[in-house]
């Protein structure tokens, strides 16, 4: 047999850095702070299902990933989830269930649901070990927490980007060189690796994934555990990792900044490992005798004794009088159901109720509402997807003969937009895409006085904001600052803290002014009329809007508007990058009103009407006050309509600033919250969604959804080859999925997968939040986004797709979309369809089987 | 000019998930290459399935295909770094022969 010949340096470098990102899929991408996108915490394990990815998460990153016992019962208890669907969750994940002998005449099926309601709750999960914890254990050392303090602090120093007084001076080379040259000045790293650091740290290999192949050796990690032990050491800082992956994979290329990718992390990680478990052996004149103690720590399940004993309590059977057939036949069925089944089997009654429920709304939707009749409405408003929209066009709906829809926030262009004065561009569309085109935000015409002072006062302030930071952070300007304005400074704060102001500060009057969508010969960035006439008519067919049209057609966009927030674009609009999506609908309107575009549209059998006019609007989700954008490019002759609309607007955004109110503790009017620099929780954002229903609003007309579902529309009928349809599968139902998956995570495990408690959070730079003074970045949402005291808000459920189009279409559309068969058939998105308004619902199961859905009615 | 006149080198070709594109990029640029052909949104059967390429609005989910033409030396990491993410990811390459008129492109 011929001996395979060692990988040369180059291949096992290659190889290394091909391994180091197979690893990074346990940890999801994380965006800045200021562009806060949701993400699905475990869409790197997409490819597996959901239950196999809990699994993996609990085992490696010791991650609870369903709703707690606790919870679970209690939802049980209120009447949330009946028996019966308890019952049918049950027998659906435990094959052959009624085939199974009683235990003492106890049928198997009551004892397992004796034992989903009553049994004890098993100790949660541990996690994957690295090298230097497993050592730890050993020596009773403290290596592991040494190097991710360690680490975090370079990280943080490495990213600043300029917003530290006092940068390091960063290596071209990147991450891991840096810290070669200049880790021998840190104490800290001196304290890890003993004498000589200096030495030991020259002695290093220049190459990032070179000194990874070193450290591994060092530490006695052979080939085959490198994978474990590179998914080990990234998920002890998951938020870095995390952030260092959008950095490589998902940011825009950036070729002014010395590099940081994985690879970097995990060369400084694993060589201040080696380090410090080199010195702490030698400390303890502890001989390599290869690595200590196991890589993963065993989760115990809760004792089976314990359940049994709960569970015949509950039968009122009497344990300790079972025959020795009975109780192993019993524990062997309990056996049957560990910790991540029983979670598993509570999450599917529950969204079983919740999908029941909505079926059954569905199908009860006022029939006198969806009959809005035949004419042109008195306007048309299209909002975003985004569950907060549906309050809105509800309460719109309700007072008058309005049209809503629903679509994309971004109505489908993708801009990099730059606003007046803006230092730099914002990508403003789903990451899912790159932005197509530059937009600049100019003075409108005549404005162009009114902007150039505008923007010098603006200046003046952020120059008086950066004369403040830098003044505080310089080596003694604090003290000369706290002298000068200290008196001043503190009771300005303790105002701010309990007096809300009565209105939004702003910078004096802001300028008129105007987006340019269109390319010209000048040299004005913007779309060709080509790609207007493309991706307008895409919208049109995708929404189902080809007519009537009203002659007011609103692109109502969102954002909020919120202070002292670090999370504040997490209330922004996803479909826009996590920014407010205002220049979207601008630049929307503004290709709508083309007549070059409306001409050709015309041609692909879209006729808009020449007295239509499309006009862009924001919704700001904190108050639910509408603003209508570019008011002065409206006609003369759809002004008096336009105030009527806006008048109605106003009126359906105070009634649901009312009842979103409601459902926020501590009431009080819901702009103010948004202004209150010491609020923690200035709305609910997407709380509660459940959710997206894909089809005409004659589905949902008249219905109360409760701000729970994404609604996006879609006319079955106006899309003969599924274009449109494959596109909303494709797109918004992967960003609404990744929403959706985000807040559940968030909300099962708050410590690994949500962002902790808000009150200790402090920004570091412009990448994040820590909890207190350094460590991790944290991940996903505040505790205060999704819950209230140790009550949840947002109810965990996974994402419910609802679709009305033939059946035989989504077959197809799933049939040739990877992403599609990843998330129906491995259960991160349930989905049920109906061909059309009257005929009945049918789920389809993960294997892509339909099965007619009985209506709770017909159930009973 | 006739073809054995050409200077000999290696062909690669990688189809890859969008989303593993950068690690591909990645890879390349670590081993050397000094340009590369990418076709975004790429169709086609494979033992997933199959994958649709004209999707409008996610530019992460289609399939991409990565050419390169790199000397004979530097051709076996790139191999190398690519067996390894294909033991985790799914993708597939293909190596050939190819000839090039001008080589110093391509060192």
């Amino acid at each position: 047999m011929t001996a395979i010949a060692p990988p040369q340096p180059l291949e096992l470098r290659a190889t290394i850095r091909a391994e180091v990102a197979a690893a990074s899929r346990v940890v999801a991408p994380l965006w800045p702070i200021g562009t806060f996108i949701a993400v699905n915490p475990l869409g790197g394990l997409q490819a597996s299902s959901f239950e196999e990815a809990v699994r993996t998460a609990r085992r490696d990153l010791g991650a609870r990933g369903y709703p707690s016992l606790r919870e679970a019962r209690a939802g049980h208890a209120s009447g949330a989830v009946t028996d019966a669907q308890l019952a049918d969750a049950l027998a659906e994940a435990v094959d052959g269930l009624d085939d199974l002998p009683p235990v003492a005449g106890v049928p198997a099926a009551r004892l397992l649901l004796a034992d989903l309601l009553h049994a004890p709750p098993a100790p949660g999960p541990e996690r994957l070990q690295t090298v230097a914890a497993r050592w730890d254990a050993v020596l009773g050392t403290t290596i592991a927490g040494q190097v991710d303090e360690l680490v975090a602090a370079w990280c943080a120093a490495f990213t600043d980007e300029g917003v530290a007084g006092w940068g390091i001076p960063r290596d071209p080379g990147g991450l891991y060189a840096t810290f070669r040259v200049l880790a021998g000045d840190d104490s800290r790293v001196g304290r890890l690796a003993g004498p000589g650091v200096r030495d030991k740290l020259r002695a290093l290999p220049d190459d990032p994934a070179a000194a990874i192949v070193a450290a591994l050796e060092r530490l006695g990690v052979g080939a085959a555990q490198r994978g474990d032990e590179l998914r080990a050491q990234l998920l002890r800082q998951p938020g870095w990792a995390g952030y260092l992956r959008w950095r490589s994979d998902w940011a825009p290329a950036d070729s002014t900044s010395p590099p940081a990718d994985l690879t970097d992390l995990l060369a400084v990680r694993l060589t201040c490992e080696a380090l410090g478990v080199r010195a702490a052996r030698d400390r303890a004149a502890v001989a390599a005798t290869g690595l200590p103690g196991s890589r993963r720590v065993a989760s115990a399940g809760a004792d089976p004794n314990a359940r049994l004993a709960a569970a015949c309590d509950t039968l009122g059977i009497d344990g300790d009088a079972l025959t020795a057939d009975d109780r192993a036949r019993a524990l062997a069925l309990l056996a049957r159901l560990g910790e991540d089944d029983r979670g598993a089997i509570w999450l599917a009654a529950r969204e079983r109720a919740y999908r029941d429920d909505l079926l059954a709304a569905l199908d009860r939707a006022p029939v006198a509402a969806r009959a809005r009749g035949e004419g042109r409405p008195a306007a048309q408003l299209v909002c975003c997807i985004d569950v907060r929209s549906e309050g809105l066009r509800r309460r719109l709906e309700a007072l008058g003969d309005y049209e809503t829809l629903g679509f994309a926030g971004f109505f489908a262009v993708a801009i990099r937009f730059r606003g007046l004065g803006a230092a730099a561009p914002a990508a403003l569309c789903p990451v899912l895409l790159r932005p197509a085109v530059d937009i600049e935000e100019r003075p409108a015409a005549g404005g162009e006085a009114a902007a150039a002072e505008a923007l010098d006062r603006r200046s003046g302030e952020l120059a008086f904001a950066e004369a403040f930071h830098h003044a505080k952070s310089g080596l003694a300007s604090p003290f000369a600052l706290a002298e000068a304005g200290g008196l001043l400074a503190g009771p300005l704060a303790v105002l701010r803290t309990f007096v809300t102001p009565s209105r939004s500060r702003r910078p004096g009057a802001w300028p008129a002014t105007t987006v340019t969508a269109t390319a010209d010969e000048e040299g004005d960035p913007g779309f060709t009329t080509a790609e207007q006439v493309r991706f307008a008519h895409a919208a049109l067919t995708m929404m189902g809007l080809t007519g009537p049209f009203a002659r007011l057609v609103v692109l109502c966009a969102h954002g909020s508007h919120t202070r002292n927030n670090p999370y504040a674009a997490a209330l922004d609009c996803g479909a826009c990058g996590g920014q407010r999506g205002g220049p979207n609908a601008r630049v929307a309107a503004a290709i709508l009103n083309r007549e070059p575009v409306r001409a050709a549209l015309a041609g692909r059998g879209t006729v808009i009407p020449d007295d239509t006019w499309f006009v862009a609007a924001e919704h700001d989700t904190t108050s639910d006050a509408v603003t209508m954008l570019d008011r002065e490019l409206v006609p003369a002759g759809h002004r008096e309509e336009l105030s009527r609309l806006e008048a109605d607007l106003a009126r359906a955004g105070l009634a649901l600033a009312r009842e979103r109110a409601a459902r926020l503790p501590g009431g009080g009017p819901a702009a103010a919250r948004g202004r209150d620099w010491a609020q923690v929780r200035p709305e609910w954002g997407l709380a509660g969604n459940a959710a997206f229903i894909a089809g005409p609003r004659s589905m949902t007309r008249g219905l109360d959804l409760g701000c729970r579902t994404f609604l996006h529309s879609y006319r079955a009928e106006a899309d003969p080859d599924g274009s449109a349809l494959e596109t909303i599968l494709t797109a918004p139902l992967v960003v609404a999925q990744w929403i959706n998956a985000q807040y559940y995570f968030s909300s099962v495990d708050p410590e690994l997968f949500g962002a902790g408690d808000k009150t200790l959070h402090n920004v570091t730079g412009t990448v994040g939040v820590v909890q207190g003074g350094g460590g991790d970045l944290r991940v996903g949402l505040p505790w205060q986004s999704v819950a209230v005291g140790d009550r949840l808000q947002h109810e965990p459920l996974r994402l419910l797709a609802v679709v009305q189009a033939p059946l035989a279409r989504i077959d197809e559309i799933v049939a040739r979309n990877q992403v599609l068969r990843e998330l129906f058939g491995g259960g991160w998105v349930s989905l049920a369809a109906r061909e059309h308004d009257t005929s009945p619902w049918f789920r389809r199961d993960r294997d892509g089987r339909w099965s007619h859905h009985r209506s709770k009615e017909a159930a009973a | 000019m006739s073809v054995t006149e050409l200077t000999p080198m290696q062909k690669l070709e990688v189809v890859v998930g969008g989303e593993d594109v950068p690690v591909v990029r990645d890879l390349f640029a670590q081993a050397g290459v000094t340009g590369w052909t990418s076709v975004e949104n790429v169709s086609g059967l494979g033992h997933d399935g199959f994958h649709q390429g004209r999707l409008l609005f996610n530019e992460r989910a289609a399939l991409a295909l990565l050419i390169t033409v790199v000397p004979e030396e530097r051709i076996g990491a790139l191999v190398a770094g690519l067996r390894a993410l294909f033991d985790e990811r799914p993708g597939v390459m293909f190596v050939s022969e190819t000839r090039v008129s001008r080589p110093e492109y391509f060192r």
